[in-house]
């Protein structure tokens, strides 16, 4: 990094003088003003929706809104014949979707998973820092409740709250006997770190792989088991009755690039987040799948949505090198002791402040020449990883951030002895799917649970709710399956023909269908393969029975 | 905050076909660029999910071999090829293991001919082969930790001539470790605060969650 030897020097010559050096925590005053300036949700562009159950009322930058107000990539005419015919299909092989399998395991029902990418190629799995659940000494249930409910500026849901909060410990608990490791204290009590915002010691890791270590739990259970996988098909249509309840889905297969419709008495939505949507030019640290495609399919069936104009931009994405770009640095690094320091080896911010503080901070000190510019004309600030070897012994960064370590070193660049560059990276949908505390959306059939889902963690969320939020609401979202799994309807998809009888009345409506399945930048796109009769607009549909209810050998499982 | 159009270039070939890429860029990225995304299976695009399994080999002669199409940097006269590993069923894990117990859900254990195939397939470093022989040893504590960022990408397994699974034996410890460990408690409550907390006036919510916040109790 010879590029940035003058600002790495100020950064060395600085460190010994902060070991001890404490920043107060930033009054509420001055944090609002720094998100009025600085946050990227403030930045004024936002619009309302003009079609569907929320027109006029909901917000969101107009890159999402088009994706609400497109057309759908099914053909005009297209009967949803079922291929397949399913008790319950979960479409989404994240964690909140694979909790739910593994809860309707045993249950007698058939289960179908559907994912976009592979099991576990999700948001989960790239989860860094940990999870939250109130096991400390001096910490309660209430005080999780309020970190949370304060950090999401009040914005949060109540009653969604007190469930996660209140389902914590349990859920922790139910991954533990899974077999989940988390780290622990030579006692064997669980170690607990702060996170940004946590007002005590409450997030619980497996060192910085903790999406990781939860998601391979979860999936090495899920394929001992008896769910049907369907892997590489992509929801992008939901089915309904003509009656308002939701009744399965169409699923676009990658490899065929067929339209399998499903039918199912009920359908879980977990299709995570949408920062591959790269909202405002930001990068990204979400995987190749997360374009907010339950969003979109939702919006259709006339559910509604909240807080969609709400991101998180993660203070800690780095910037470089370019191959790592808005890759997650996570933040128990921070919560570990490292400093975030701009070009001139000065702090900025108490850093564990609450996160969209911190990356509004970070933003402020670029926006006003503070920052750092690398070889590729990205920005950023540093975060003084060596800092951590120097306040808990030689050895501790790498053996508590093994991933970065790892990740890093490919392109020589050693955490151990150098800081990493980091700016702000879009991580997270605070908004989504508006869901009961059954995890139960506005039409019946269809459940939702997760990144999807919106309310619960307001308008800003707290590291490590997320993992906690896929497990409890997962979990929960099966349980009110198994209570009130209706009864078999038609599958029809009389949603989506209303909704495009709306849009045909509506000027200057975007030509790109959505879902779109993949980020712009893979050029990756949704193609239908002409000689499938069943792809084929109304006229040219299969005459035959129809119904092969027996899925085509799903995956390695009949 | 795109990159510098000046970026140097090079030519690779990924399954056969050539294409031209930006240095300091990956070979994923270098596939998107050029609109062929899905010639190598993906997920994370960010090193843990263990998707993008390609075996590489380099135009200087210096040895190649597997690696992660999302980490692996491009390079003049680099070839790839896509190296997709089927995911496949695994075998439950116990709560007090031993190693009779590992070769039972995974017979062929003892087959590792310590060729250390497994161990040079890794991506992430991880001393798989060694690990194994920890395993037939019964040393579970450390074979939990070597698996640690074990990102089942598979290849240690694929790579296997004699099908010793060495990831899914990894993950079996792991997780019947952590099955035999205590498990959390319930946590602290105060459930006079709910009150407060969920009080009908948004602002007083607020307030008193900020109260909370400081001392744990309502001022």
């Amino acid at each position: 990094m010879e590029w940035a030897s003058d600002s790495l020097k100020k950064v060395e010559a600085t460190r010994e003088a902060r070991r001890e050096q404490k920043l107060p925590p930033i009054s509420e005053e001055a944090s609002d003003s720094l998100l009025k300036q600085f946050h990227p949700d403030q930045t004024g562009q936002e619009r309302a929706v003009r079609i569907g159950v929320q027109s006029g009322k909901l917000h969101g930058l107009p890159q999402l809104m088009e994706l609400l107000e497109a057309d759908s990539p099914v053909p005009q005419g297209f009967q949803p014949v079922p291929e397949i015919e399913t008790d319950v299909l979960i479409v989404g092989g994240g964690g909140a979707g694979v909790a739910a399998a593994l809860v309707l395991e045993n249950s007698g029902l058939k289960v179908h998973l559907a994912t976009k990418l592979r099991i576990g190629d999700a948001n989960t799995v790239m989860a860094e820092g940990g999870i939250q659940a109130a096991l400390g000494e001096g910490d309660s249930i209430q005080r999780h409740f309020a970190d949370a409910y304060v950090g999401g500026h009040g914005n949060n849901h109540p009653e969604l709250l007190k469930i996660l909060v209140e389902e914590g410990p349990d859920a922790v608990g139910w991954l533990s006997r899974l077999g989940a490791l988390f780290d622990r204290n030579e006692d064997g009590s669980f170690r607990l770190r702060p996170g940004g915002g946590t007002s005590a010691p409450r997030v619980l890791a497996c060192r910085d792989v903790t999406g990781l270590e939860i998601m391979r739990v979860l999936k090495d259970a899920l394929l001992s088991g008896n769910t049907h996988l369907l892997e590489h098909h992509s929801a992008v249509e939901l089915c309904d009755d003509g009656a308002g309840q939701v009744t399965g889905a169409v699923l676009w297969h990658t490899d065929s690039r067929r339209l399998i419709p499903v039918a199912a008495r009920a359908v879980l939505l977990a299709t995570g987040g949408s920062g591959q949507l790269r909202l405002q030019s930001f990068p990204t640290s979400n995987h190749l799948g997360a374009t907010g495609d339950g969003l979109v399919l939702a919006y259709r069936q006339r559910c509604r949505l909240l807080h969609l104009d709400s991101f998180q931009y993660h203070p800690s994405g780095a910037s470089f090198p370019e191959a790592l770009a808005g890759q997650l640095v996570t933040e128990s690094i921070r919560s570990t002791g490292a400093h975030l320091l701009n070009a001139q080896g000065e702090r900025f911010i108490n850093e564990m402040s609450f996160r969209d503080v911190v990356a509004a901070a970070i933003i402020r000190e670029v926006s006003e020449g503070r920052g750092v510019t690398t070889p590729s004309g990205r920005q950023g600030v540093w975060l003084d990883t060596p800092l951590i070897d120097r306040l808990h012994g030689k050895g501790s960064l790498a053996r508590q951030f093994p991933g970065l370590i790892h990740r890093f070193r490919r392109y020589q660049i050693d955490p151990e002895h150098h800081p990493v560059l980091v700016y702000p990276t879009l991580h997270y949908q605070n908004g989504g799917v508006a869901i009961d505390s059954e995890g139960k959306t506005d039409r019946p059939g269809l459940w939702a649970a997760g990144e999807v889902t919106g309310g619960l963690h307001g308008t800003n969320r707290l590291m490590g709710n997320s993992l906690l939020d896929i497990i409890v609401f997962g979990r929960r979202a099966a349980e009110s399956i198994l209570q009130s799994l209706p009864t078999r309807s038609a599958t029809t998809l009389s949603a989506l023909n209303r909704f495009r009888e709306e849009r045909s009345s509506l000027a200057g409506v975007p030509t790109e269908a959505s879902p779109r399945l993949f980020p712009e930048v893979s050029k990756i796109r949704l193609e239908l393969e002409p000689s499938v009769p069943g792809n084929s607009p109304v006229g040219d549909a299969p005459s035959s029975g129809g119904g092969g209810f027996e899925p085509p050998d799903p995956f390695f499982k009949g | 905050m795109s990159p510098s159009p000046t970026v140097p270039k090079v030519r690779i070939k990924v399954a056969g076909k050539e294409l031209e890429a930006r240095v300091g860029e990956t070979i994923l990225h270098a596939l998107w660029a050029v609109g062929r995304g899905l010639d190598i299976q993906t997920g994370c695009a960010g090193g843990v999910c263990g998707a993008c399994t390609v075996t590489v080999r380099f135009a200087d002669g210096r040895p190649g071999g597997t690696d992660l199409a999302c980490l692996r940097p491009v390079e003049e006269g680099m070839e790839v090829f896509p190296f997709p590993v089927d995911t496949v069923p695994t075998q439950p894990p116990v709560d007090r293991p031993d190693v009779d117990q590992l070769r039972q859900a995974y017979p062929t254990l003892d087959r590792c001919t310590k060729c250390t195939s497994c161990t040079i397939a890794c991506p992430m470093s991880i001393p798989v082969m060694d690990s194994v022989l920890r395993m037939q040893r019964g040393e579970f504590e450390q074979v939990a930790e070597d698996f640690t960022t074990c990102i089942h990408c598979g290849l240690c397994r694929a790579v296997c001539e004699d099908k010793v699974r060495p990831h899914h034996m990894g993950i079996w410890v792991r997780r019947s470790l952590g099955m035999a460990h205590e498990h959390p408690g319930s946590g602290e409550k105060d459930d006079a605060l709910w009150g407060a907390l969920l009080s009908d006036n948004p602002e007083e919510r607020l307030q008193r969650a900020r109260e909370i916040r400081g001392s744990g109790r309502i001022a």
